[in-house]
Formats: structure tokens, C-alpha cells, sequence
């Protein structure tokens, strides 16, 4: 039965100025109720193919427009964005600058007021209670987490009863935890409004639990549009376009499995039923020297913020902690959980309310903090806030040149080639990729040529490979810096880089442990809200031990096997 | 020279930035903020326009007094109250320097202080009414007067938009406090640190620019989708807005005191008149 809710004809699209189509010849056709994940790498214009869905291409964005798109059966160059909007819903990648209005409440009711709808209350309450965030009606929307506000996006949109709600990246600014719950969401009101839901999405992990069919796009134009279970079968040509195959199938490929599987408990089945788990030959973990130099302390340190109503909320409580040269620290918890305020704290940044910092042997209270950055850096989650200058060499330099370094310039020169952005050296750094511009405030760090590195979320909004890039280029930054310490909710990157993990809970050090520690400890990842990686979760399925944290560490545990050819 | 560094909740950026979230959004309520916005907007016009048909001082001095009480009842927080007090200040010293430097006297001194309380007393009912408007509400109230769509929204907004250019300056000039080597040496009373912060403001605004803009694309997009040109046209959702708007007798009740103590100064003027010169 065939019931297309949206057609796309021999669509092209050019924006104005452009050099080039960004959208050539695209055919597409998407099913009444079906939920899409359109996958492809950066430029391959699947945010502008969801753009022609809800009529911002063409009437927002008027460039150079040829072919059709019907969406509900209305041609959308009839149409315009407002009467598009009450089929399509759009929610953003950067969603909190979609956010217009103070309260959660007005932001919701906005889309229905403005179309004068009789019924906007019920609206409203409908689409609050819909994604279950009622309870936040009076809240302003600065206060919300990022979880909260990707809510509010979502249920603004929901006002409009849509048919179809696109959704751009919403793993990309979230946490694990926080984006499968937006997919959680996305499916239940798939299953029980019929909402025909598309998604932009570069993690296979996602796709493969979630989605129904997968639009795969390159330079402007879907290469296919299967069922996701085929699409999931052709992880190479996946990978070459940027989305690397879960780590659940790289693994069924090296215990010599093979085939795909769509969840980790079906994965380990098939592994389970193929031969017997090995256990791993126990890989040696070199006991850290307890003897090594502190880089930083923190003693009996508390913190907290005022807040709009004017009492201090606690942040961090009373928290002891040592970090010594050569450790990797990951620091996890959940938002909310004090992991910033207590790099900012290390950093000096500012100073804690009661308790001490030492920092490199000097307590943090003694120096203005722009002297402690001779000591530690701290780089912002978010990359554009470390973009003061035109161009990134500007922006590496400004440290060291305003400090009358004689070697600036080669300093400079040594760390772009590093970070492999010497030929964007020009380039304003807003202008980059999301992966780019990560490595580029690492650079930033890097010219401070700190004993200790902070790091929030450094891998966040990044796509796949990128990340991987970034978690490589980290491991190698050992022999420049004493200490890295890094915030983060991405498992991979504890896993694959970390050597001790740190987790917060209420701004109190609730464990102090290692990666490997970490995944077999039930409690506290659920604690922490924490999804290990996929590797590590069918480790434990198969009941390994010690358990393998990465797929090269699991590859080794079947090693001595033979492998079928 | 080397001071410990303490946590600061007063006069540090983060504070101003709640400080004006508090101002903006009312949150320490009061008198005006339980009223209907149009009979605030009333009430603001007819004390801001008083002073201005009298030259009488003892009227003006009553009418000052109005002020202040309103603005106790409004519950004005601290940073634009020392605002306005600073400024009244300077004015103050900046009329006894002028009075005595270009040769003037007592009587030219009170006839600059005649234009000045009146100034006085127009901020200090700007003050109440808009501490205790909160966008919503002051946009609401515009529509309902007639405004274009466009500016009351514009107002609402831009209310939106001020946490926003806080937190980015913040931010910037932090990056620049961290990363910009400061002054080695003071100098007198810190001067070249005071220099150092004041080109630092300045230069933070590229960055602050630039981020902005970059964000409020996604947002001029989401209102055209979420239909804010089509309201502009259509005139339902301006009726569903000024729907919630309701006159009770608060409105009335202070409305008319504030009526009658004005007519009261102006009485009070006439009993024991004060003319300057």
C-alpha cells in the first residue's frame, strides 16, 4: 500500500551566490508513517533536502529552484512556509536559538496563537504532556538542560498536530542518555500518532535501533533510499561516506560472525550461537606509580551560584581530589552533576567559595587567573566561544605574541601543522567543521603550553570520524602536557583514551576508578546514566573478562582462535 | 601587591547578568506587577507627564516623592537603582561645578536642579513601570494600543535576546582575561589595568557580533515557520493575545490615588509655592 507523504521530483537547487547546485536532480519518495534516518557526510545537503520539506527552500532560502517537491499532495512552490508548517514540524540542530519566547508555556502556545487557532490551550497542554515535560510549563527556557530544551523544541512543533516532524541531529548537542530519549519520543509518537518522522543522523548506533528505512546522500543526491536492515548491510559504502558501521557489527566481523545485527543482545546470540566465547588473555594493565608528581589539588573545595531568585545553589561539595602527572582523567556525571564548574575550579578560573586549589604547587587564590593560564587551560565545549580573532593563527597566537614569546611564530607554525589545520591558518575559525574547529581550540590550548589540559565535552556535535580524529590526536598530546583531564558523556572516548574516571554526582567524587572498572560496575552506570559502548556491552553479554573496551581489544580475545575464512 | 581572590556575588558580570534577568522578567513582583499592563502604561503617562506643567518646585519636590514611593512599591532592584542614583549623583556635582565655573550663583544652581528633578521623577516612574512589566505582559499591552505586531514583538525579543549578549560577552571577555597577557605593572591607582579592561570591552564586541548573528539565523527561520509574518497579517493571534488582558479594580484603585496625590501636589504647590530666582 503506497502512500506517499512526500514526493520530491527531479528536484535541483542552487543557493543564492552559490558556485555550485546544492541539490541535483533528487528523487525521493517518503511513505505515510515511516521513520527515516538520512545519513551522508558534511556538504552532502541533507539539511537543505529537509529544508525543501518544509518550504523554507524555496521561499525562505530563494535561490535557484527546478523540479517539485508535493508534500500531504500540496506543491510546496504553491505553498508557503506557514501553511507548510501545520504538516511539517522542523526541529533545529543548534534548537535552543529556536526557542523565541521566556517561558516554556509561551514558547509552546507561540506557533497556534499565531495561526489564531480557537484551540490553542488544548494545543498547548497536548503537546506538553506529548513529550512528558508538563511539569516545566512555568520554567524560562534559559533554565532548561539541554535534554529539557530539546523537549520544548520538540513539543513547540507538536503544537501544529503535524504530519511529518524532521528532526536535524538531535545526538549532536545531547547526551547519550538525553538522545535516546529523544528517540524513544520520536518513536512512540511515530507508533501511536502515525507522525511520519525524519531524522538527520550520523551514528549507526542510532539508525540501526531506531530507524525504518535510511536515505543515503552524497554531493546533493540520494544514492539509495532502502529498508534500514539493507542499508545496514552495506557498512562499507556507509563508511565511505562518513557513517562507520556499529561497533556491534565491526565486532560480529572479527570474532568471524559476520552479517548484521540491529541490537547488542542479538549480536552476542548469533556470536554465542557461532562458537564459544573466548575469554580474553588477560591484556596487562600497567599499575599507575602512586609516586608521581601532583599537577593539581583540590582541598575540601565547595562552590556553588546564585540563582535568579538569589539563593546559592551548590555545585560542588566539599571535594577532595589529587590529579598526577601522566594521568588520562575522564570526569562523568550526568548535567547538572558539578564536571564544569570543577574544571573551571582547577583551571582557576574561579576561585571555590571554601577550600583550596593547588595548582602546579600554588594555591589558585594567590594569582589572577590570567596567570594561571601559563598553568592550565581550560577550552570550552562549545568551540565558536574560543574564537576572539579573524583568523585561527590569530587566535593560536594571541597568547603566546601578548606574552612576547620570541618564538611565536614558530610555536604557532608547529601546532597548526599538529593539528593538521595549517592550510585553514586564514580562515576565520567560525567558518570551519564542527571537527575542525575542535582542533583548532585545541591548538588554542596547545599554545598556552599548559602542565595541565581541561577539556569539556571536546567530542561532542562531532560526527563519527571526526571524533575519532580528535580522540587520536588526543592520545598523542601526552608528551607535550602533564595532566588532560576531559568532561565528557561519550563512552567511546573513555574507553579508548582514558585511564582513570572520575564520577561526579551532586559535586561529590562518588568513584574514582578505571574504564574497565567503570563498565562492569552495574550500580554505578546506572548511577550515572551511563550507556557504555557497544564493544563493552557485548563483552558483557558474553561474559568476558577482563572486559575488552575496544573493538582491537575484543578482536584480541578471538585472536587465538581460528577464524573461518 | 597580591590580594586573595574571593567568589564575588555582587557587582561581578555574572551578577549583573541576574540582576537584569531579575529586572526584566519582574521576578521580585510588587505593586505594579500584579496590574493589568495597560492602566501601568496609564499611570507610567501621567506621572512622567505632570511634572512638566509646573514650575513650581514644592509641586516638583511632591511629584519627586511619588516617585520614590512608587519605586518602593515596585521593588526595583539594586543594580539600576544604584544606577540611577550614581547618575543623579554626577548630575548633582556636574550643576555645582558648572553653576560656579561659568560664574553663576545659588539661583542658577536651583534652576538647573528644577530641569533635573523633572528629569528625576520621569526616571523614577520609568523605573516602576518597567521593572514590573515583563515583556510579555509590555507586549501584550502594545498590541492591544494598536502597535504594529512587528514592535511589540520586537520588544519581547529583545527582552530574549539581552541573557543571551550577556553570557556571549561574558564569555568573550573571559577568553580574553585568560588569554590576552595582562598589564606586568599597575601603575597609579591601576590605570594600566584599567586600560587593559576598556580596550578588552571594546574588542570583545567582533566576536560578540559575529556568534550572534551566526545563531539568529536559526532563529528568524523557526519564526517564519512557526508563523510569526503570517500573525503580522492575520489578525487572530493578536486577538487571542489580548484576550488574557482583564481591568479589575486594582487597576482602578491605584489609577485613581495616584490621581489624586498628584492633584494633591499640585495643591500642596499652590499653598506654599516655590519659584526659583
Amino acid at each position: 500500500m503506497a502512500d506517499p507523504i512526500i514526493e520530491v521530483r527531479e528536484l535541483s537547487f542552487r543557493y543564492p551566490g552559490a558556485e555550485c547546485d546544492t541539490l541535483r536532480n533528487v528523487d525521493l519518495t517518503i511513505e505515510r508513517g515511516d521513520f527515516v534516518a538520512i545519513v551522508g557526510g558534511n556538504g552532502s545537503g541533507k539539511t537543505t533536502l529537509c529544508k525543501t520539506f518544509n518550504g523554507l527552500v524555496p521561499h525562505y532560502w530563494s535561490g535557484e529552484f527546478a523540479g517539485s517537491v508535493r508534500v500531504a499532495g500540496e506543491d510546496t512552490w504553491e505553498s508557503s512556509v506557514a501553511r507548510l508548517s501545520w504538516t511539517v514540524g522542523y526541529v533545529y540542530q543548534d534548537f535552543q536559538n529556536q526557542l523565541v519566547r521566556p517561558t516554556v508555556r509561551d514558547e509552546v502556545a507561540f506557533g497556534p496563537i499565531n495561526f489564531g487557532f480557537d484551540d490553542h490551550a488544548e494545543r498547548t497542554e497536548e503537546a506538553l504532556a506529548a513529550v512528558g515535560i508538563a511539569h516545566l510549563a512555568d520554567r524560562f527556557v534559559w533554565q532548561l538542560s539541554g535534554g529539557q530544551a530539546h523537549r520544548v523544541a520538540l513539543a513547540s512543533v507538536l503544537a501544529m498536530r503535524p504530519e511529518v516532524i524532521v528532526v536535524d541531529e538531535p545526538v549532536a548537542e545531547l547526551d547519550p542518555a538525553a538522545a535516546h530519549e529523544v528517540y524513544e519520543q520520536l518513536t512512540a509518537l511515530n507508533r501511536e500518532r502515525g507522525i511520519t518522522v525524519i531524522t538527520i543522523e550520523h551514528h549507526a548506533e542510532f539508525i540501526a535501533q531506531y530507524a525504518r528505512s535510511v536515505v543515503l546522500m552524497s554531493d546533493g543526491a540520494p544514492v539509495w533510499h532502502l529498508p534500514a536492515d539493507e542499508a545496514l548491510e552495506r557498512a562499507g559504502e556507509l563508511a565511505d561516506h562518513g557513517i562507520p558501521a556499529p561497533q556491534i557489527v565491526d565486532a560480529m566481523r572479527v570474532a568471524g560472525v559476520g552479517g548484521v545485527a540491529r541490537s547488542v543482545d542479538a549480536a552476542a546470540a548469533r556470536i554465542r550461537a557461532a562458537r564459544a566465547a573466548a575469554p580474553v588473555a588477560g591484556a596487562a594493565v600497567p599499575e599507575p606509580r602512586p609516586d608521581r608528581a601532583v599537577v593539581v589539588e583540590a582541598l575540601r573545595v565547595s562552590h556553588g551560584f546564585r540563582s535568579v531568585s538569589g539563593e546559592v545553589q551548590p555545585v560542588i561539595d566539599e571535594l577532595d581530589l589529587a590529579l598526577r602527572e601522566g594521568d588520562r582523567v575522564a570526569i562523568i556525571g550526568g548535567n547538572g552533576a558539578g564536571k564544569t564548574t570543577l574544571m573551571r575550579l582547577l583551571a582557576g578560573i574561579h576561585v571555590p567559595r571554601s577550600g583550596e586549589v593547588v595548582l602546579d604547587g600554588s594555591n589558585t587564590r594567590a594569582s589572577r587567573a590570567g596567570r594561571l593560564a601559563e598553568k592550565a587551560a581550560y577550552l570550552y565545549q562549545q568551540p565558536e566561544r574560543m574564537f576572539l580573532k579573524e583568523s585561527v593563527r590569530a587566535d593560536i597566537e594571541l597568547f603566546p605574541r601578548s606574552r612576547k614569546e620570541p618564538e611565536t611564530m614558530a610555536i604557532v607554525d608547529r601546532i597548526l601543522e599538529r593539528v593538521r589545520l595549517t592550510e585553514f591558518a586564514e580562515r576565520d575559525g567560525r567558518t570551519l567543521s564542527g571537527g575542525q574547529q575542535r582542533r583548532a581550540t585545541l591548538a588554542i590550548g596547545l599554545a598556552m603550553r599548559p602542565a595541565l589540559l581541561l577539556l569539556d565535552e571536546p567530542t561532542a556535535s562531532l560526527d563519527v570520524a571526526s571524533r575519532d580524529d580528535v580522540i587520536d590526536m588526543l592520545a598523542e598530546l601526552d608528551g607535550a602536557i602533564s595532566c588532560a583531564v576531559i568532561a565528557t558523556h561519550d563512552m567511546h572516548l573513555v574507553s579508548e583514551w582514558a585511564t582513570r574516571v572520575i564520577a561526579l554526582e551532586d559535586g561529590r567524587v562518588v568513584a574514582d576508578t578505571t574504564p574497565r572498572a567503570l563498565f562492569a560496575d552495574d550500580e554505578l552506570l546506572s548511577r550515572a546514566r551511563l550507556v557504555p559502548p557497544q564493544v563493552v556491552q557485548l563483552g558483557r553479554a558474553l561474559g568476558m573478562d577482563p572486559l575488552p573496551l575496544t573493538v582491537a581489544e575484543f578482536a584480541a580475545a578471538f585472536d587465538p582462535m581460528e577464524v573461518p575464512a | 601587591m597580591s590580594v586573595a581572590r574571593k567568589q564575588r556575588d555582587v557587582v561581578s558580570v555574572e551578577w549583573v547578568k541576574l540582576e537584569l534577568i531579575r529586572t526584566a522578567y519582574s521576578t521580585r513582583g510588587g505593586l505594579f506587577a500584579a496590574m493589568d499592563p495597560r492602566a501601568v502604561l496609564a499611570w507610567y503617562v501621567m506621572l512622567a507627564l505632570a511634572p512638566w506643567f509646573t514650575h513650581n518646585l514644592t509641586t516638583i519636590a511632591c511629584l519627586f516623592a511619588l516617585g520614590v514611593v512608587s519605586v518602593a512599591v515596585a521593588r526595583v532592584g539594586p543594580l539600576v537603582l544604584g544606577l540611577f542614583v550614581i547618575g543623579l549623583g554626577f548630575e548633582l556635582v556636574y550643576l555645582v561645578l558648572a553653576a560656579t565655573l561659568f560664574g553663576g550663583d545659588f539661583t542658577t544652581f536651583v534652576a538647573l536642579t528644577e530641569v533635573t528633578m523633572k528629569i528625576g521623577v520621569v526616571s523614577l516612574a520609568s523605573l516602576a513601570a518597567f521593572v514590573s512589566l515583563d515583556p510579555e505582559k509590555l507586549s501584550d499591552a502594545l498590541l492591544a494600543l494598536r502597535c504594529p505586531p512587528t514592535i511589540a514583538f520586537a520588544v519581547s525579543y529583545g527582552y530574549r535576546m539581552m541573557p543571551i549578549l550577556v553570557e556571549e560577552f561574558s564569555t568573550v571577555m573571559e577568553g580574553y582575561r585568560l588569554r590576552q597577557a595582562p598589564p606586568a605593572k599597575a601603575g597609579f591607582l591601576g590605570w594600566r589595568h584599567l586600560v587593559h579592561w576598556a580596550t578588552l570591552a571594546v574588542k570583545a564586541f567582533y566576536p560578540i557580533f559575529l556568534n550572534t548573528a551566526k545563531s539568529v539565523r536559526t532563529t528568524v527561520e523557526a519564526l517564519e515557520a512557526r508563523g510569526f509574518t503570517f500573525a503580522t497579517i492575520d489578525g487572530r493571534g493578536r486577538r487571542i493575545r489580548i484576550a488574557g488582558l482583564r481591568y479589575r479594580w486594582l487597576d482602578l484603585v491605584v489609577v485613581l490615588a495616584t490621581a489624586a496625590l498628584i492633584a494633591a501636589g499640585f495643591a500642596i504647590g499652590a499653598e506654599w509655592p516655590l519659584y526659583r530666582g
